[in-house]
């Protein structure tokens, strides 16, 4: 016979694969069904059966037509109810639809392949009703010789040999019924049942007539029963099956002799199967399938070939399921392509006509005509190659029967979602990683059923398979409800393979470290004889659908089970992204690695751009972002947008930054933060070395500087791949459109900075930036990202409790700007210039039914006069309990700065010094100065505790902030006190043991770098000579949790930053107290 | 090229040679590996590309890698100018865009008439010339186009 026409052939072929992915998970519903048949199932695979036959007949394909004929009459019988289609039967069918499926694929050899096994073993299921049985009407029979002819096996030579070819080691087992059986509560079919779901039960013997005998033998009370095993266990493991003394397990040798597993357990009777256990690692579950315990008539050179499917794993190449050269696409969805076709055929017409006639208006109709045509097209031609994912997901049911029965788990697979349709060829592409997933969460992630009930879980584990749409995405859950994983043992590991380094592992929270996992070179199998270790290929698993534009992530709860969500996008041929420009050159970025787009005004970029280490950093809501840019990493020389000009300039300071300094910003007086200030700025004046050497604030003043050019903002793309997050710092930001990727040419394939290429509108090409090629080029890695940031932020909680100060910033005259601590502003009221009542020459406004006094500035201090205006402000604050308000004008702001107070040049009563606040001179008003110019009577008569006639007490201030410290300082020396002043607490410690005799009390700052006043505190109580002291600690943050850590170390009194009136009286009692 | 060397021992087969100038010296190479030739010189540079990369361009939907022949020969880099041309050739079903100094005319020539490049010129250039064809007055370079595309890992 002859094989007809190619097309014939091709159309058969297809078909007929259709047909077997349903049988695959019809079978299984059988076999869940039982003996409690659902007839339409098996009609249905039978007429599958039926049509593979039909075909095969007429196409010549004898083995396709043999195979499926022979499948036909075991599904007929199981149709007839002739047969229960127990687990053993469905197996068998599922093989030999699987040998199936790989004839068809292999069509044109498939009459040269060997598929005796399987016809045989189909034919031992039509002939006899169980395999066991087939014993008795094969006819060549051996004798095999046990134990000097104490016992003799008969059993069919083609049995043996059989087994042998599956790489079955044979065993005889000597269970003692009453020792091994009866007393461990099992009944002999209970463990012929369970010893036959793992392999071949080949001949048994309990001979209960020649118990005598044997009992004289053994000299005990013992009921051998012997049985001749097959199966594909290795001498090692036998013995977790049987449970018997290892003694009584003897493995037959190819001479047909028998030799104890006890004394020999190394050597293999099957050369082929010696492969090492760790080569099932990466092995494709499919393969696990084949290596199943159970009767097995897969062709044996899959089974013992471990390598070549290993190679399959890790190139990331579908081997069940050869990729499809024809697609079926809804005859609707053609037709509708159809019609627009059409359409843009008219379309073009009109568009010729229409520029023939050079008809400008109806040229530009027919451009908008033809632009939605042209989406509407690339929507259904998208469209054509959705497929729904069940594709995929549709046989992980057969994946987990199979593997779950290999390891003795009780497992449920609940797939959710598979309607959610992704283009073909990424479908194509996660059938690996995503079984390597499925495989994992049984394998790894449940326990098995002992240890399921021990944790109070029920034995049967669940794994959910989901698929959903968010975001223009498509996500993939695996989630199972297994045991976790141990983050910690993680951590312990990546350390070991010095992946990480012992600080970064610190400062990981427990999600990376659970992403660990998908760290190149990592693996938890622990031993070699670990069959497959969680972890082991996550990062080839990551590798590949980082290729797809797709995102991993992974959740883990110890005891409660793991999830792994992944991202997709719905296609790869065009996606959206975001275009940007560096040096005057476009790009594109992915959408998929796009997080959020974000611009650092001018002004701002010298506060919120940060330099640790070499590395840049943004604080972008409270977290550190490292930044890259993208010009240093593609080398191109930096442009900056000159403003002025407005043309592209080579930014030449470039050369006056050494990235690679060790300096850094935060420290001290720092000449570095200004380079890296006018870094960040790309800014380049000639002047460079002059500023270099003049002062911060001579700068700020120059507020025409151009670096505070609009065109001096920093714009950042914020991107993120896998774990890894940053800030690509780009000359320009443009729309975001969607682009029809193009691969590089072979002579680009080395620039890992690209994913591809694209053309743009006007006809220009773009190149497509691959994010995770950037970070990689940039030597960035998340756990460098993070230790960075853990340190920064570290930093920065010492630099802003010790220097950020909250203000109320209001207005007097409309050109002089004031500041106000927050912390002593009760409430801020609206009020009308009319509202103000003249009583008693003084100002008062009703309020909240009392009169509140209200005084400006200017009554006091030598400032300009109130604006005239109609609305007006009354800062409302609380002195010596009693109300005040402060008349100010608006407008009115709260802001954080980190001030540097200048109290000599501008102070005098009521403003106690100026600092620069959003580049404005700003008079700081000392409120308590103002109220006591003007209501000298308020204030209790001071009093101050001297410690002798003449002389005052001396207090030890410690605070590192100047501000505090002049402020505080004032308030002390105003009140008669002698103050010795501390910037932090080893200063301060030293002080007090070198002024031991004249320091009555200790005031101290909770934060201060180097020792803090907790520290501070502690020491003083520790020391003999100083425990006596009062320590009062002064803070801006006292929380109960501070408070009660506080009351512990030996805090006196706790005062909030900054109440004169509280802290004063607080000073004094102490100081009488003590005296 | 093998295929003329193969061509060379079958017998006299006449060769059309397109000719193209890189920097001052004549080249040439068979027209049948010419796919057109154009002005297009709108390239997208590539940063981090290889020196002899000179960037990418459109042509007609397709990305076309442009290589200067100049810089690829060890000569001269090719500027750009008003002759300069781009000689794409499909190689390995990729477009390749050969950038040179200007075009020059196609030659006629047997077989036979094409002579192994001489000894002298060995090392990288060596490599990448396949054979001599003497004109009366001048000498084209024969290019093995295939050889110099040929990527060489960086």
């Amino acid at each position: 016979m002859s094989i007809q026409d190619d097309e014939t052939l091709r159309l058969y072929v297809e078909e007929s694969l259709e047909h077997l992915a349903d049988i695959e998970n019809d079978l299984l519903a059988i076999e869940e069904a039982g003996a409690d048949i659902n007839e339409e199932l098996v009609n249905k695979v039978f007429r599958a059966a039926h049509s593979i036959k039909g075909g095969a007949g007429f196409m010549g394909l004898n083995n396709i037509k043999e195979l499926s004929h022979k499948m036909e009459n075991v599904l007929g019988m199981v149709r007839e109810r002739e047969m229960v289609p127990n687990p053993e039967i469905v197996n068998i069918l599922l093989l030999s639809s699987d040998t199936l499926r790989n004839l068809l694929n292999n069509v044109g050899t498939s009459n040269d392949m060997d598929i005796d096994e399987h016809v045989n073993a189909l034919i031992a299921l039509t002939t006899g009703s169980k395999p066991e049985q087939k014993t008795e009407v094969k006819q060549e029979n051996i004798d095999l010789i046990f134990d000097n002819g104490r016992m003799v096996f008969t059993v069919s030579n083609s049995d043996l040999t059989n087994s042998r070819k599956k790489g079955q080691y044979i065993y005889l087992v000597e269970f003692d019924l009453v020792h091994d059986i009866d007393k461990k509560g099992l009944d002999t079919t209970e463990l012929i049942k369970r010893l036959s779901e793992s392999g071949t039960i080949l001949a048994t013997e309990a001979d209960v007539q020649s118990v005598g005998t044997l009992a004289d033998f053994s000299a005990s009370s013992k009921l051998p029963f012997l049985m001749l095993f097959g199966t594909i266990l290795e001498p090692e493991m036998i013995n977790a099956l049987f449970d018997v003394d290892e003694e009584n397990i003897y493995l037959l040798d190819d001479s047909n002799g028998f030799k104890k597993l006890s004394d020999d357990t190394g050597s293999s009777a099957m050369p082929e199967e010696t492969a090492p256990p760790e080569e099932k690692i990466v092995k494709e579950p499919e393969d696990e399938v084949i290596e199943d315990d159970m009767p097995s008539f897969t062709a044996p050179e899959v089974a013992v070939d471990p390598s070549a499917s290993r190679d399959n794993d890790l190139s990331g190449q579908g081997n069940i399921k050869s990729s499809e050269t024809s697609l079926r696409v809804n005859v609707s969805l053609l037709d509708s392509l159809m019609t627009l076709a059409g359409e843009l055929v008219l379309g073009r017409n009109q568009l010729l006509q229409a520029i023939g006639q050079k008809d400008l208006r109806s040229i530009d109709g027919t451009g908008q005509r033809l632009d939605l045509i042209t989406s509407e097209i690339q929507e259904a031609i998208m469209m054509t190659r959705m497929q729904p994912i069940g594709n995929v997901f549709n046989k992980f049911p057969r994946v987990v029967r199979d593997l779950a029965r290999n390891l003795n788990k009780e497992v449920k697979l609940t797939i959710e979602g598979e309607g959610v349709e992704l283009d073909k060829t990424i479908l194509e592409a996660i059938n690996d990683p995503l079984t390597h997933l499925v495989r994992n969460s049984v394998d790894h992630g449940l326990e098995n059923p002992a240890e399921r009930q021990r944790a109070g879980k029920e034995a049967t584990g669940h794994v959910t398979l989901k698929a959903y749409h968010e975001a223009g995405q498509v996500n993939i859950e695996i989630r199972d409800d297994g045991k976790g994983i141990n983050p910690d043992k993680l951590t312990k590991v990546a350390l070991e393979k010095n992946l990480i380094t012992e600080d970064q592992a610190i400062s990981m929270s427990e999600k990376e470290k659970t992403n660990l996992i998908f760290l190149p070179g990592f693996s938890t199998a622990d031993k070699v004889s670990d069959v497959s270790g969680r972890g082991v290929g996550m990062d080839v698993v990551k590798t590949n659908l980082d290729k797809l534009g797709g995102v991993v992530d992974i959740d883990s709860k110890i005891g409660t089970g793991t999830t792994i969500k992944i991202k997709l996008p719905l296609t790869l041929a065009i996606i959206p992204s975001q275009l940007i420009s560096v040096c005057g050159e476009r790009y594109a970025i992915p959408q998929v690695n796009l997080e959020e787009l974000f611009r650092i005004p001018a002004n701002q970029v010298k506060d919120r751009i940060e330099k640790v280490g070499d590395a840049e950093v943004v604080r972008l809501r409270g977290s550190l972002l490292p930044l890259i840019r993208l010009s240093d990493v593609i080398g191109l020389e930096r442009t900056y947008l000159d403003g002025s000009e407005d043309c592209l300039k080579k930014d030449r300071r470039v050369n006056l930054v050494d990235r690679r300094a060790m300096r850094s910003p935060l420290k001290k007086g720092s000449k570095d933060s200004d380079d890296i200030i006018r870094m960040i700025n790309n800014d380049s004046d000639g002047q460079n070395e002059e500023e270099n050497s003049s002062g911060l604030n001579d700068r700020r003043k120059e507020s025409t500087d151009r670096r505070y050019h609009a065109a001096s903002a920093v714009n950042i793309v914020v991107v993120y791949t896998g774990a890894l997050k940053y800030g690509l710092v780009v000359d320009e930001l443009f729309d975001s459109e969607e682009i029809v990727v193009k691969p590089l040419g072979r002579h680009l394939k080395h620039c890992k900075a690209y994913a591809g290429a694209t053309i743009m509108g006007d006809g220009r090409v773009a190149l497509i930036l691959d994010v995770a090629g950037i970070s990689q080029m940039a030597k960035l890695t998340s756990m460098d990202g993070t230790e960075r940031a853990v340190q920064v932020a570290k930093e920065q909680r010492m630099k802003s409790q010790k220097d950020i100060q909250s203000l109320l910033i209001f207005r007097n005259a409309e050109d002089e700007q004031f500041a106000v601590p927050l912390g002593l502003v009760e409430r801020v009221e609206k009020i009308k210039r009319s509202d103000i009542e003249n009583v008693g020459g003084k100002h008062v406004i009703q309020y909240r039914g009392a009169s509140l006094p209200l005084f400006s500035i200017e009554d006091v201090a030598n400032v300009k006069p109130l604006a005239d205006k109609e609305d007006l402000l009354v800062i409302v604050f609380s002195i010596g309990g009693r109300d005040i308000g402060l008349l100010a004008t608006p407008p009115l702001d709260a802001t954080e700065e980190a001030l540097t107070v200048d109290d000599m040049t501008l102070k005098q009563t009521g403003i106690m010094g100026s600092a620069i606040i959003g580049n404005q001179t700003t008079l700081m008003v000392n409120i308590f100065g103002i109220v006591e110019a003007l209501n000298p009577d308020w204030y209790d008569k001071k009093e101050t505790v001297m410690v002798s006639d003449d002389k005052a007490a001396t207090v030890l201030y410690a605070e590192d902030s100047n501000f505090f410290r002049s402020q505080v300082m004032e308030y002390l020396k105003e009140d008669g006190y002698n103050v010795i002043e501390a910037e932090d607490g080893i200063i301060a410690l030293d002080l007090i043991k070198k002024h031991l005799d004249d320091i009555s009390l200790v005031i101290t700052d909770i934060e201060m770098p180097n020792m803090d006043g907790f520290e501070l505190t502690a020491k003083i109580r520790a020391d003999e000579k100083l425990r006596h002291l009062p320590v009062i600690a002064l803070t801006t943050m006292a929380s109960d949790e501070d408070i009660s850590r506080g009351g512990k170390v030996g805090i006196d009194d706790y005062q909030i930053k900054l109440d004169k009136e509280k802290l004063m009286k607080s000073v004094y009692q102490h100081l009488k107290k003590d005296s | 090229m093998a295929s003329l060397a193969d061509n060379k021992q079958a017998g006299n087969k006449t060769v059309e040679l397109a000719t193209f100038y890189v920097g001052d010296s004549l080249c040439g190479m068979d027209i049948l590996k010419v796919q057109e030739i154009n002005k297009l010189l709108d390239m997208t540079e590539v940063p981090l590309a290889p020196d002899y990369v000179k960037g990418i361009l459109n042509l007609r939907g397709q990305i076309v890698t442009v290589i200067d022949l100049g810089s690829k020969l060890n000569l001269a880099d090719t500027e750009t100018g008003g002759e300069t041309r781009n000689i794409i050739v499909n190689s390995n079903g990729e477009y390749i865009g050969l950038l040179v100094h200007k075009i020059g005319d196609v030659e006629r020539t047997e077989e036979a008439n094409i002579e192994p490049p001489p000894a002298n010129i060995g090392g990288i250039q060596g490599r990448y010339f396949e054979g001599v064809f003497k004109k009366e007055k001048s000498l084209i370079g024969i290019l093995n186009v295939e050889e110099i595309l040929k990527d060489d890992g960086n």
